[in-house]
């Protein structure tokens, strides 16, 4: 196909994105999954027509009810007249690359509702609990007048914190474990919360958990303008579900009211995105491109040569 | 190890099959095994579970971008909710996506199925590798002129 | 033969052949003798009782831990039910179906319900039309309750059903419509809400938290207004269907027990008002000696579980009864003619595990609902097994033999282990976050796995296969009645009065939003001509769940602030 058939045809894929077509937008998002680059020109005009969703990540270990948080929600921006879009991301298998994506069983009652996309994602070998796609399929869908996207991490229990690198609102979800409230709490899980919510909390040992949440909040985050709330919720009845909303909105006003730690976040954010996508330039140009060959990676195999030497000579191509 | 996979592995793109039931069905037992054995053979599972209406499936298949649909069935009424499910992907724009069943699925209601448009059909006693043959056959002829 | 101890020899034949007096079943003690003429006993053990560590652990027949049995002399006192599964399309339709399986020789109904009344849905739910009265009869309302029964008077003989959600207080509502009190109905159904969760339902149709209140609640209400209605709690069947071994029925089965039993005691009943009234709805698959094991296993399980956990001192309480269906899922597609051996042995392993009723499978349920013919042979199987095999004739036959024993010692074990793993993280959180279900999908991968590879060989499945199998006739009914019963339904709903019935639904939403029970607020929306699905649907809303679980339709009712 000619240049122009293509920018044509890009043009029209762009025109159905921003008019609201889930087809187009799900399609694009296997594009980006498959690592396809023709779909780049669209990304970058898709992405100067961001709108300005409220763009929730919510992590948590696993069996702390993420998915029935994401339906609580959802029919609650529902009730609002409020379109939502869901990135639900789940593990694919080391070993086979394949994935069981769960997520929309306990989303299913959406499934009929045009105000709502759910997509589901297997993270494809991407650690930190989000898919290798993950900020392209943002660009789509923040294209797509969605007043609020939510994208729920992978909640394998390992540290999720890549969650911060694309949602400007990160909810973490705990719920009461065995044992001591305080020692149930991951490390690294209290620097990344905007809002932290408390599930199951008719179990015992969640109020425990609620307040010492707050304690260890109060203490590290003085100098920060914002202190995380902590909430106590059902997510399986909806209990503490308004509550938790509010919180939303007001960590996003705050965003909006401006301020240099919102500032600096958003341009660490941006900053991610931009080394993310050179490492996938990279990778693409390095060894889809350029081309190693066997008898080169033969020898620093067998030390006669080193990996640091080839890995200069491949980025001084570029 | 995203960032180093060889460019053989783009060259075939991960399969997304989509797995589901229909109506009141609680005979999950089936659909999830084979859930998990696809997983297995490398292959993305949209997992629906049971209870599904015709029109939230196919608003799945839609916005999961699915290269293939699974339905599993132990009750009598598949020939209804196929022919259901299928007219509603039609009229989404989504027919092109094949369809497979499932389950207790008797030999003469074949005809009948495929001439609605199922394309493959795998009754008791199926073996893995032959889903798993006419999995990626059928999405390797969909994909071309769909794509 | 060793003697027997603590029982008379054997009562003359012509004593012997007895029926059970409530339900004239037709299975019966036609011999004690062998088939070769040798005289037998009640049961047989060791001659060495007293000091026999064995006769500790398990007891006799009739003794505590009821391991050999709940009654020494078994089937001689009183013959097992024979049970035949009915139901299809509409009341009336089922209610021929019963007429039907009268005739052909079974007492003991179990009556099966749609999928949709099942789970609460009204037959007029625009999503799912094709599916009322398919595969059992379509029950929406109390007047249709009341159709069904027909001219049973349920103070006089009972009728089982195959069936959880909303079964009692139809019941209830339709026999206070015939002008019988609560406390004299009889017959049975299964209260076990949680088992459905696990059992395919899901979390979105029964979510844990509420299945596990309304057992409670039902069970409860059962037990202190209709003393003689037996409840089928738990309801193992289904799990051992979804894929669980033998040990697992026990241990989940168990597990939703103790939980059950531990928040009936505190709600001011005690166990033995509670635990005479329960039965074990069980399964027996198709390796024979595991299956007695189990049966073994269980009672004896059961007894200490009682008398020590729970401080039972009636013998009722302790000696578990138990209801039988063959393994729905031991029967395969392939040549379905052999299903017609598997259920037989199945049948049998039931009678040698000393159940107390049992529903022989038919052997075309894989391919369709059971024909006429099918249900004949199910029924022919049992009867042969009563009077030719001579399987009535002695308690606990394979009681003594080293390899069941020691199978029943290990099923026991086995089971404690993994109850006491469930009780650790707590019955409604293994539920809910799903480790209970996982532990069902790991069985069911590793079977599939060994049938891959041969190490588990099913005639006809992965070896044997047939040349070419004629495939049995496939069941068929008029669906003129089902369709007029829906339309029957819609005009009941527009023809009632509907204030009378607002009232009652909001009556029920207010009680269960309370937390109270709601089952008398259930049973009187019903006698308003309330339908299940709006019945239930309120006690979902009340829960914090939606009205109609497939979130297609919206509740016709304001409920207020």
């Amino acid at each position: 196909m000619s240049q122009l058939a293509d920018k044509a045809k890009g043009d029209k894929l762009v025109g159905e994105v921003l008019a609201g077509s889930i087809r187009t937008a799900s399609r694009l998002i296997s594009r980006a999954e498959a690592c396809d680059s023709s779909i780049t020109p669209i990304l970058k005009q898709l992405f100067c027509k961001a709108g300005d969703p409220v763009l929730l990540g919510i992590t948590g270990p696993p069996g702390a009810g993420k998915s029935t948080l994401v339906n609580q929600l959802i029919q609650h921006y529902r009730k609002h007249d409020k379109c939502v879009a869901v990135l639900a991301v789940d593990p694919s298998s080391p070993f086979s690359g394949g994935a069981i994506l769960g997520d929309r069983v306990r989303m299913n009652q959406h499934a009929a509702d045009p105000g709502v996309f759910i997509r589901s994602m297997a993270s494809r070998g991407q650690l930190g609990g989000l898919a290798k796609a993950t900020g392209d399929a943002l660009s789509i869908l923040q294209a797509m007048n969605f007043d609020v996207i939510i994208l729920e991490t992978v909640g394998v229990g390992q540290s999720e914190v890549e969650i911060v690198r694309h949602a400007s609102s990160v909810l973490v979800l705990q719920m009461p474990g065995a044992g001591d409230g305080v020692q149930s709490v991951k490390a690294g899980i209290l620097e990344i919360g905007d809002i932290y919510a408390v599930n199951k909390s008719d179990l015992p040992g969640a109020d425990k958990l609620v307040t010492s949440l707050r304690e260890m909040l109060q203490l590290s985050s003085k100098m920060h303008p914002w202190l995380p709330p902590v909430v106590a919720i059902q997510a399986n009845t909806g209990a503490g579900i308004d509550r938790l909303v509010q919180h939303i909105g007001e960590h996003r006003d705050s965003i909006r009211s401006g301020g240099e730690v919102h500032a600096s976040r958003a341009r660490e954010r941006v900053r991610y995105r931009v080394v993310e996508i050179c490492r996938q330039l990279l990778n693409e140009s390095v060894f889809s491109g350029a081309g190693v060959t066997d008898t080169q990676l033969s020898a620093i195999a067998n030390h006669q040569q080193d990996p640091y030497t080839l890995a200069e000579k491949l980025v001084g191509v570029l | 190890m995203s960032d180093l996979s060889s460019p053989a592995d783009r060259a075939s793109p991960t399969i997304r099959c989509l797995l589901g039931m229909l109506g009141t069905d609680v005979h999950n037992k089936g659909i999830r095994t084979l859930a998990q054995m696809l997983r297995d053979h490398g292959i993305e599972i949209i997992y629906l579970g049971e209870h599904n209406t015709c029109e939230g499936m196919t608003q799945a298949i839609i916005a999961e971008d699915a290269d293939l649909v699974g339905l599993s069935y132990s009750s009598s009424n598949y020939l209804d909710y196929t022919r259901q499910l299928i007219d509603t992907m039609r009229e989404q724009g989504v027919g092109d996506v094949p369809v497979m069943l499932g389950g207790l699925i008797h030999p003469e209601d074949s005809d009948a199925l495929r001439q609605m448009g199922v394309s493959g059909i795998f009754g008791p006693g199926s073996k893995i590798e032959d889903i798993l043959d006419f999995i990626h056959r059928a999405v390797g002829r969909a994909d071309e002129p769909a794509r | 033969m060793t003697k027997p101890k603590g029982n008379k020899d054997c009562e003359a034949p012509s004593e012997q052949v007895r029926k059970d007096s409530i339900e004239g079943v037709k299975v019966a003690l036609s011999r004690t003798k062998t088939w070769g003429g040798m005289e037998t006993r009640e049961f047989y053990s060791s001659p060495h009782i007293d000091s026999d560590p064995y006769h500790a652990k398990n007891g006799e027949p009739g003794q505590y831990p009821y391991t050999r049995g709940i009654r020494p002399s078994l089937y001689r006192k009183r013959m097992w039910t024979l049970r035949n599964i009915v139901g299809y399309g509409s009341p009336e339709d089922t209610c021929e179906g019963i007429r039907e399986a009268l005739r052909a020789g079974t007492a003991g109904i179990n009556v099966v319900i749609d999928a949709l009344s099942q789970q609460s849905i009204d037959p007029d739910h625009p999503a799912f039309g094709v599916e009322v009265g398919a595969e059992g009869c379509s029950l929406p309302s109390a007047r249709d309750m009341q159709r069904l029964l027909g001219d049973i008077d349920i103070t006089r003989s009972g009728v089982a059903f195959h069936s959880t959600m909303m079964t009692y207080p139809l019941v209830a509502a339709a026999a206070i419509r015939q002008g019988k009190a609560l406390d004299r109905i009889m017959g049975s159904h299964m209260p076990d809400h949680l088992q459905l969760n696990l059992s395919g339902w899901g979390n979105e149709l029964v979510p844990a938290d509420l299945c596990h209140k309304t057992s409670v609640d039902c069970i409860e209400y059962c037990i202190r207004n209709s003393p003689k209605w037996a409840l089928g709690f738990p309801q193992g069947y289904d799990l051992r269907e979804r894929g669980l071994p033998p040990h697992g029925e026990i241990a989940v089965g168990m597990a939703i027990v103790n939980k059950t039993l531990e928040d009936l005691l505190e709600r001011g009943l005690s166990i033995d008002e509670v635990a005479p009234n329960l039965a074990w709805v069980s399964s027996a698959d198709i390796d024979f000696f595991e299956e007695v094991a189990k049966f073994r296993a269980l009672r004896r399980l059961w007894a200490r579980t009682m008398k020590e956990r729970f401080g039972a001192r009636n013998e009722r309480s302790m000696a578990l009864r138990i209801a039988c269906h063959t393994a729905g899922n031991s029967l395969v597609y392939q040549q379905p003619l052999n299903n017609l051996a598997r259920a037989a042995i199945e049948s049998l392993a039931a009678l040698c595990g000393g159940v107390q009723s049992l529903e022989t499978c038919t052997y075309d349920e894989p391919v369709c609902i059971p024909t006429a013919e099918a249900r004949e042979l199910a029924t022919r199987t049992q009867q042969i097994l009563a009077n030719e095999v001579g399987a009535a004739r002695t308690a606990d036959p394979l009681g003594g033999s080293y390899y069941v024993e020691a199978l029943t010692d290990r099923i026991e074990e086995e089971a404690r282990a993994t109850l006491s793993k469930l009780e650790e993280i707590g019955l409604l959180e293994a539920i809910s976050n799903g480790t209970i279900e996982q532990i069902c999908d790991q069985y069911n991968m590793d079977v599939e796995r060994e049938l891959q590879q041969h190490e588990r060989v099913i005639v006809g499945v992965n070896a044997h296969q047939p040349e070419q199998v004629e495939q049995p006739e496939r069941f068929t009914f008029d669906r003129s009645h089902t369709e007029a019963h829906i339309r029957r339904f819609i005009q009941m709903k527009r023809e009632r009065n509907q204030e009378a019935l607002h009232d009652r639904i909001i009556t029920l939403y207010q009680v269960a939003k309370q937390g109270g029970n709601f089952h008398q607020a259930m049973i009187d929306a019903l006698l308003s001509d309330g339908s299940i699905g709006e019945v239930w649907g309120t006690v979902r809303v009340a829960h914090g769940y939606s009205y109609d679980p497939f979130n297609v339709i919206q509740t016709p009712f304001v409920y207020g602030a």
